[in-house]
């Protein structure tokens, strides 16, 4: 730990992906990455399927100093996990976290996979500099090869059977953001509904929004929470974009979707990160979009020469 | 989901069920009413925290007669320049007013005590009696009245409790069908036992309280006292941040810890958390904005983002039911 500068230096984050097959070759490496976390004095904190999990437990049992976290209850929403993974540092610093971190796989479609494997990446951004250490595992075995092959993209480091190996496919979270977003589909139905927002005065669209909300058949919670997320997009489209300035609203399945739109010119554009870093405060640029990725499934920003969209998505 | 739009209209002739003690008593219901809705009929209730929320509603309801040709019977033994609305800021001409008639301030003496100096109902109705009736006589479109039961009730050899609640029915007699008379009955919270208090309330059927600094329909922003504060109701939104601001940077001058009432706050935007969050960097350290109250709609925002994305925020009291309401 260095003093010269008064604050100690952080070292950079450890964030490895593990690819195992069989229950032996996962504890075969992870009890020892777990130990070695013991050991240094770090937080230590093991997130995996039930299975693994109660495995690792039997081995450690109680009172080892490991806080035992079920992954079923903490991968559920991808901005919202990175939310907690960040407030679990936090909580814990100075003490570095040395944490097992086994996403989920199962239950998604193929739209929250890929925001999954997004989330992979973004750790490398958010923690780039909390001195957290992190090993994910992947199961070769049940997981579809995709999974495994975005694995090797999202971790700087892999892990299978010997040392720790550089990923020769691993690619920064900006631009593997950017390759996530290139494959998107920005077309509307032509039967989407469309609202006009005339002047700063929302109330009207948010009565609107809470309308259709519930009419698709959204819980109350869900409901309250697309309707902030769209006030907030809208008051930001009317104070910093151009007119027109409205709003479609329409169904895709399970999902309600809603799109504002001004146009106006989003200068400097947004980037595949823009919204997704946690802000230190309310009071930080960008607490607004980041509390609109929170409070909605997705959200996707198109900021074009005919204007700039954003699109939320909620079930 | 709430829309406080609706609920905006209720607040003011929010009907309140109380139940103090439980009991299978008749129960009263009141009506709510900033003290610019109050209108002939009213007999009213004002239990005060202090001298401040005392002025700002008996002031507006002295004043606002006097502006309207209405007459303003104020029965008390304070002088009448350290009256709320009659003090010298007003330039109210309290000795022409008096010449007129539109403005009697009655002394206690004359107006309601016997010859011992106790508490003598049966006077008080007939004042009110006298004093309405020469109102229409003189031409006044409505007479206001009001008095402060405060000394009454806590002074020693005060009069029971008995007595004071068949006065107030009898004023209440008085008031409630006439086209002409409103009353405003004043007391210090303080002054009396809560179940005391709360037996002279019931004898009213309107509360009485200070008139909010803005109301759009939208968004409603009053003064509170004790605590001391606002109370937002309605939704905050971008249209609005800057009302909101404004009210609340003033009522943050005073050195006083800052309470937000936000039970009936049905939406907040995040630009209306950042503006929170804003002031309440400019406190002293250590100081902190209480959110009395949350609504689990706004809650959940707040939990969303985090407690500590918001220094300087604490919550504060959790949502109870009106039991206390027009007494605490």
């Amino acid at each position: 730990m260095s003093v010269e500068d008064g604050a100690p230096k952080r070292r950079p984050l450890e964030h490895r992906a593990f690819v195992y097959g069989g229950m032996d070759h996962f504890l075969a490496v992870t009890e020892p990455f777990l130990r070695s976390g013991l050991e240094a004095g770090e937080a230590v904190v093991a997130v995996a399927r039930r299975a693994n999990l109660s495995a690792l437990h039997d081995l450690f049992g109680d009172g080892a100093g490991i806080e035992w976290v079920d992954a079923a209850g903490f991968y559920r929403h991808p901005v919202r996990t990175l939310r907690d993974y960040q407030a679990l540092v936090n909580d814990f610093a100075p003490r570095p976290v040395c944490a097992l971190a086994e996403p989920v796989w199962t239950g998604w479609d193929e739209r929250q996979t890929l925001e999954w494997i997004r989330y992979e990446s973004l750790i490398n951004e958010v923690f780039k500099e909390s001195g957290a250490r992190a090993l994910c595992p992947y199961d070769s075995e049940t997981l579809p090869p995709r999974i495994v092959d975005e694995a090797r993209r999202t971790h700087p480091m892999v892990v299978t059977d010997g040392p720790p190996l550089a990923s020769d496919a691993y690619v920064a979270p900006a631009a593997f953001g950017a390759n996530c977003d290139r494959h998107r589909r920005f077309t509307r139905p032509d039967d989407a509904e469309y609202f006009a927002v005339d002047d700063a005065d929302l109330h009207a669209l948010r009565s609107f929004v809470a309308e259709r909300a519930l009419l698709h058949g959204l819980a109350q919670r869900p409901a309250q929470n697309l309707v902030t997320a769209v006030n907030e997009v809208a008051a930001n489209a009317v104070q910093h974009g151009l007119p027109p300035v409205g709003m479609w609203i329409w169904r895709d399945g399970p999902e309600l979707l809603c799109e504002i739109g001004d146009n106006g010119l989003w200068r400097p554009a947004p980037d595949a990160l823009t919204g997704f870093i946690p802000p230190r405060s309310a009071l930080q640029r960008g607490f607004g979009l980041w509390t609109v990725r929170l409070l909605v499934d997705l959200v996707e920003l198109r900021a074009g020469w005919d204007g700039t969209f954003v699109r939320l998505h909620i079930r | 989901m709430r829309w406080a739009s609706e609920n905006l209209h209720e607040a003011y002739a929010e009907r309140i069920r109380t139940d103090l003690d439980g009991q299978a008593m008749e129960t009263p219901w009141f009506a709510k009413r900033p003290v610019k809705d109050i209108r002939p009929g009213d007999h009213s209730w004002l239990a005060y925290s202090g001298p401040e929320e005392r002025d700002s509603v008996i002031g507006p309801f002295v004043r606002e007669g006097l502006d309207t040709n209405e007459k303003v019977v104020y029965v008390t033994d304070a002088p009448a320049e350290l009256l709320p609305g009659l003090g010298a800021r007003h330039r109210v001409d309290v000795e022409a007013l008096g010449r007129t008639g539109q403005l009697r301030i009655i002394s206690r003496r004359d107006a309601c005590l016997d010859r011992r100096g106790g508490f003598a109902p049966g006077k008080m109705l007939e004042t009110i009696g006298r004093e309405v009736d020469a109102a229409f006589g003189q031409g006044f479109r409505a007479a206001r009245f009001t008095t402060d039961y405060s000394r009454l009730i806590s002074a020693p050899g005060r009069s029971d409790l008995a007595e004071m609640l068949g006065c107030e029915d009898g004023v209440g007699n008085a008031v409630s069908p006439s086209t002409m008379a409103m009353a405003i009955c004043q007391i210090d919270r303080r002054a009396c036992p809560p179940d005391e208090l709360a037996a002279l309330r019931d004898t009213h059927e309107v509360l009485v309280e200070v008139n909010p600094e803005f109301d759009d329909g939208i968004l409603k922003i009053s003064r509170t006292f004790e605590p001391n504060g606002l109370r937002v109701e309605g939704e905050l939104d971008a249209a609005r941040h800057q009302v909101f601001a404004e009210q609340l940077a003033q009522v943050c001058l005073a050195r006083r810890r800052v309470h937000l009432d936000f039970t009936d706050l049905g939406f907040i935007d995040l630009g209306g958390l950042n503006l929170l969050a804003q002031q309440a960097t400019v406190l002293p350290a250590d100081e902190a904005l209480v959110l009395d109250h949350l609504p689990p709609d706004v809650e959940n925002v707040i939990e969303m983002v985090g407690w500590h994305r918001l220094p300087g925020l604490e919550r504060g009291r959790e949502r109870a039911f009106t039991e206390t309401e027009g007494i605490a």
